[in-house]
């Protein structure tokens, strides 16, 4: 430490302009975990995807008068690097961090990084769904997240489009146009036919909800060793992937590309899977002009689970004690409500579940769909996953990757199938 | 004479033709960006694309500055202190190392300026990741020192300096000056310093813009909580990937800084490329 | 690398002693004769020696290890770059960084030739004007220059399509193939250093004296036959430059493919335009568990640019000769 220090100030020696620069917060306030001294100003809670926190904090800034700093990053691959640096640096940490299951795993390897939660908050060990909290756990039995929500699965479709391709419209009818995958292949080529378009977004999507339904070890077996190759839920997934993309049903745009989020305004593709959070931003990115032209139906075969996620405080944190109440607060059965209904992440909280607001709910911009009958019916049936530290690196760097692809032509099936396999086992190593 | 090179360069309107086909490729991309940057956020969308401005330019940005997580005003700050001091201390240490070089002796002198010569041939990239491990152990992640300090000299700068400085500070103005009992220090300030002025300026000014540019480094050591402006803008176009009007509203506002100094400056811009061009 | 450097300067005689009006005063001057050229090139040499050269030698040292940025590390020698030579995706990364470079580099120079070829005209009015118009390009923050080309080359409504629809070209989809891809980036750089280097061509163009053209024009030579026997070979070391120059910044190409790939690191599905940098980036920055694997990529890099250079300047010398 005295070399560091030493170091630091020949540094300072040699560069005497470095003087003006004393307007300018130079770190040495190393977070202490104090929480003495009262109500924070400000807490800073880091999200990505859309939450639906946008009129909650507002709420929460107005009840308790400490200003909130929400912060949003799209994707998961840009998200997960800026936590592991804020972690591992104390910098830039927000006061609350919310982890996604497919990257929570990674993050209990380390659950000294996390502020316990469980004398912070108070028992609501009942008032959840009992896997997901037990999920929020880390192995040394700290409790590091309290639970947002779960993804269950649904398609989201566009009935104009569907009604120009002669296709049914009502949701019921659509859901029954897939009881199973080759069904639902078989619409989208009635789709292609019609159209002349691709009727689902992208290969990627499909394959993320099929790894889920099929469930079982994904990407790791219990003891968190790599098995994407022999992995039956990743064989289904690949081999129904592969049989959409020789059907020439997905328009090819990728996942949270420029071309998909504008695809949803443009028409570019008339159905993509929804977990419930997925609602959320595909209002967001058709816009209202679109309102009413999406509808919410069934996917095909059975139930599933596809993302959810947990509020974490970090043990760096400066504000832990009120950093845990904002947490709790915003996974209140209430909150968790409003949410639901502003962008869709499905509750988890089990009053919110049977809140009549919740079950009665109908999303006006899905064209009055019972969203909450349609997502909220399901959850009970969800069954827990297990899902590996590393299990998003795999997907989003091996799997999705790989299907794009053979999807643009640019890799046969066999070829395809070697660059996933060799990229999970990097991508997929801790 | 003249009429002789008047006929074999001639300018004919070809000659005017490909020039203004050559800007109009140069420019267009600001204009695209100005265009989207004041246009609501259907425009981007639209095919063919948009070639009016639009009205909107306010409302867009007011969402970049009501954006508390991409910190825009900070950056702008932080962007403003950052290249000045970096401009500052180039030009000091630049001048003064390439005034000893020219013009004064000493022991290794060659093989220094060879070095330094050397030096702007390694690679940045090399460094990287053990400076930001460094960044770490310092505790200057996250802080301005970490985009200030590293880039406080140039040995561009330096060369730069003492290229002009051979030539244009005149070896009997410092004898004259030392035979007066000036020490160099003096000489350097008195004499050298003024001498330099329009090489250190272009110098300053290629610094400035150099360091509000830089990216990649800051991206690496830099968070929300004190983002740089180019850092700003690239968090927010990862969050705000739907909103390509306020990433474009965002990103206009951060070019026109530069812009203004280019309109005002350009010429000895110019001029100062152009000239340390012939004479390395 | 040494090739590049301008003329060492002579050795220096030994200084002449001055006479001074009293010993102190001339102690004090010899002192500072002597001495005080070493203050003034210390913080040029400071600075560089904690934040590039000693960077540079851990990197080195780091390269042996099995690194963890923020953790453990043991040493392992030269496994890193043995394990280097049989990675897939660093030579990948090498055929991209040199695929990208080609594609970028030679339109770019040939249109700078072109175009200060054009600005050299003596008569030519708005010279000012137009030297500023065709350099602007170049004063914008790579990062911004990166979000309007992600911008103009989407597939559904980008720009370069759209114009490409006019004369009957399908859309293509940029980021999805190697070649498309790599267009698309080589666009984004040359639209930002072609009007840089094509001004300093023409600084060169016109450090060429003027009478050599005029005795070739009495001998009857066109315009081009004079660009070919004149401009061009005078025009040698200036070329030299430039040409070192792409190379050293066409080499370390980073943000670029970065924002066209949509932040992923990977560049593309199948890495079809991850350069070098990128790659040393994911590996030493993005994964801090495998820093001292970044490293080594970092010092395969500064061997490739090494090389890269010196080929170029061998080929520019004989075709330019």
């Amino acid at each position: 430490m005295s070399v560091i220090r030493r170091r630091t100030r020949l540094v300072a020696l040699a560069a005497a302009s470095t003087v003006v620069l004393g307007v300018a917060a130079c770190g040495s306030d190393e977070g202490t975990g104090d929480t003495a001294g009262g109500k924070p100003d400000k807490l800073v809670i880091e999200t990505f995807g859309e939450f639906g926190y946008d009129e909650l904090v507002k709420q929460y800034e107005k009840d308790t008068g400490i200003k909130i700093e929400l912060r949003k990053t799209a994707q998961l691959n840009e998200y997960r690097p800026k936590i592991v640096r804020s972690l591992a640096t104390g910098k830039g940490i927000a006061d609350v961090v919310a982890l996604e299951e497919g990257i929570l795993n990674e993050f209990k390897i380390n659950p000294t990084n996390w502020a316990d939660l469980t004398p912070l908050v108070a028992d609501h060990s009942k008032e959840y769904l009992p896997w997901k909290w037990e999920l929020g756990k880390a192995a040394d039995g700290r409790l590091i997240g309290l639970p947002t929500d779960v993804g269950s699965l649904a398609v989201c479709y566009r009935s104009d489009l569907f009604k120009a391709a002669g296709l049914p419209t009502e949701r019921d009818q659509v859901t029954a146009l897939w009881p199973d995958w080759d069904a639902f292949i078989e619409t989208g080529k009635k789709y292609r036919d019609k159209t002349g378009k691709g009727m689902l977004d992208s290969v990627t999507t499909a394959a993320s909800a099929i790894t889920f339904q099929v469930g079982g070890d994904i990407f790791y077996d219990k003891e968190d060793n790599v098995v994407a190759d022999k992995s039956a839920a990743v064989k289904q997934a690949w081999d129904t992937s592969l049989k959409m993309v020789d059907a020439n049903i997905t328009a090819k745009t990728a996942t949270w590309s420029p071309e998909w989020s504008a695809g949803f305004k443009q028409g570019t593709f008339a159905a993509t899977f929804c977990p419930s959070w997925m609602l959320g931003i595909v209002q967001d990115n058709s816009g209202p002009e679109n309102k009413g032209k999406w509808d919410v139906a069934g996917v095909p075969g059975k139930s599933g689970n596809w993302g959810g996620s947990w509020l974490a405080v970090p043990e760096r944190g400066k504000h832990k004690t009120e950093a845990a109440k904002l947490a709790e607060w915003l996974t209140s059965a209430t909150s968790q409500v409003s949410a639901f209904k502003l962008k869709g992440p499905l509750p988890t909280n089990l009053e919110a579940l049977q809140n009549p607001e919740f079950q009665s709910y109908t999303n006006p911009y899905f064209t009055d769909a019972p969203t909450g009958k349609i997502f909220g019916g399901s959850v009970e049936g969800i069954q827990p996953v297990h899902l590996g530290p590393k299990h998003q690196a795999v997907k989003e760097q091996a799997m999705e990757p790989a299907l794009r692809a053979y999807e643009n032509g640019e890799a046969n099936a066999a070829a395809a199938w070697d660059q996933f396999i060799k990229d999970a086992a990097t991508q997929g190593a801790f | 004479m003249v009429a002789a090179s008047a006929r074999l360069w001639k300018t004919s309107p070809l000659t005017y033709i490909a020039l203004v086909i050559g800007v109009l490729a140069s420019i267009y991309p600001f204009y695209y960006m100005f265009v989207i940057a004041t246009r609501s956020l259907d425009a981007i969308n639209s095919v063919p694309p948009p070639i009016t401005p639009g009205d909107a330019f306010g409302a867009n940005f007011q969402r970049v500055l009501d954006n508390d997580a991409a910190n825009f005003v900070k950056g702008i700050v932080n962007s403003v202190i950052v290249s000045t001091v970096v401009t500052v201390a180039v030009v000091l240490t630049g001048t003064l190392a390439g005034f000893a070089f020219a013009k004064l002796r000493f022991r290794g002198r060659g093989a220094l300026l060879l070095l330094t010569i050397v030096t702007m041939m390694v690679p940045t990239q090399l460094g990287l990741i053990p400076l930001w491990g460094m960044m770490q152990e310092l505790n200057w992640y996250d802080t301005l020192y970490a985009v200030t300090v590293p880039f406080l000299v140039s040995a561009f700068g330096v060369f730069m300096m003492r290229q002009y400085a051979t030539q244009a500070v005149s070896d009997e103005l410092i004898e004259a000056a030392r035979v007066d009992g000036c020490s160099t220090l003096r000489i350097y300030w008195n004499v050298v310093l003024p001498a330099l002025r329009p090489a250190a300026a272009v110098l300053g000014l290629l610094t400035f813009m150099d360091t509000w540019n830089q990216f990649l480094w800051p991206y690496a050591v830099l968070t929300n909580d004190n983002p740089t402006l180019q850092v700003s803008l690239a968090f927010l176009s990862y969050a705000y990937y739907t909103d390509y009007a306020q990433v474009f509203a965002a990103t206009a506002v951060g070019t026109v800084p530069l812009l203004l100094v280019f309109v005002f400056f350009g010429r000895q811009i110019i001029g100062g490329i152009m000239e340390g061009a012939v004479k390395s | 690398m040494a090739l590049a450097t301008p003329a060492r300067p002579a050795p220096s005689p030994p200084a002449k002693p001055h006479r001074h009006r009293s010993t102190r005063g001339a102690k004090r001057a010899r002192w500072d004769m002597k001495y005080s050229p070493y203050l003034y090139i210390a913080p040029f040499f400071v600075v560089f020696g904690i934040f590039g050269f000693y960077p540079m030698l851990r990197t080195a040292w780091m390269s042996l290890h099995d690194w963890d940025l923020i953790g453990e590390h043991t040493f392992i020698g030269f496994d890193n770059y043995a394990a280097l030579l049989q990675d897939e995706y660093f030579w990948n990364s090498v055929v991209n960084t040199l695929g990208i470079f080609v594609v970028a580099t030679v339109p770019q120079l040939a249109l700078a030739l072109f175009l200060a070829n054009l600005l050299n005209r003596t008569q030519l009015r708005g010279k000012t004007l137009f030297r500023m118009a065709i350099f602007v390009p170049n004063i914008t923050s790579v990062a911004a220059v990166a979000i309007v080309f992600a911008m103009i080359f989407q597939r559904d409504f980008g720009v370069a399509n759209w114009l490409l629809s006019l004369v009957g070209v399908d859309p293509i989809d940029w980021d999805a193939q190697r070649w498309s891809s790599w267009i698309a980036i080589a666009f984004m750089v040359d639209w930002r250093w072609t009007g840089y280097n094509a001004l300093i061509l023409l600084a060169g163009m016109q450090a060429i004296p003027r009478d050599l053209y005029e005795a070739a024009a009495l001998d009857g030579a066109n315009q081009w036959r004079q660009f070919w026997r004149i401009t061009l070979p005078m025009l040698t070391p200036t070329f030299v430059f430039v040409v070192l120059l792409s190379t050293f910044g066409g080499l370390q190409l980073f943000t670029e493919p970065l924002v066209f790939g949509n932040g992923n690191m990977r560049g593309g599905t199948q890495r079809e335009f991850q350069t070098v940098a990128m790659y040393m980036y994911e590996k030493g920055i993005n994964s801090l568990n495998t820093a001292g694997y970044g490293a080594a990529i970092a010092w395969a890099l500064f061997v490739l640019i090494g090389i890269i250079a010196a080929i170029n300047l061998a080929v520019v010398r004989r075709t330019v000769k």
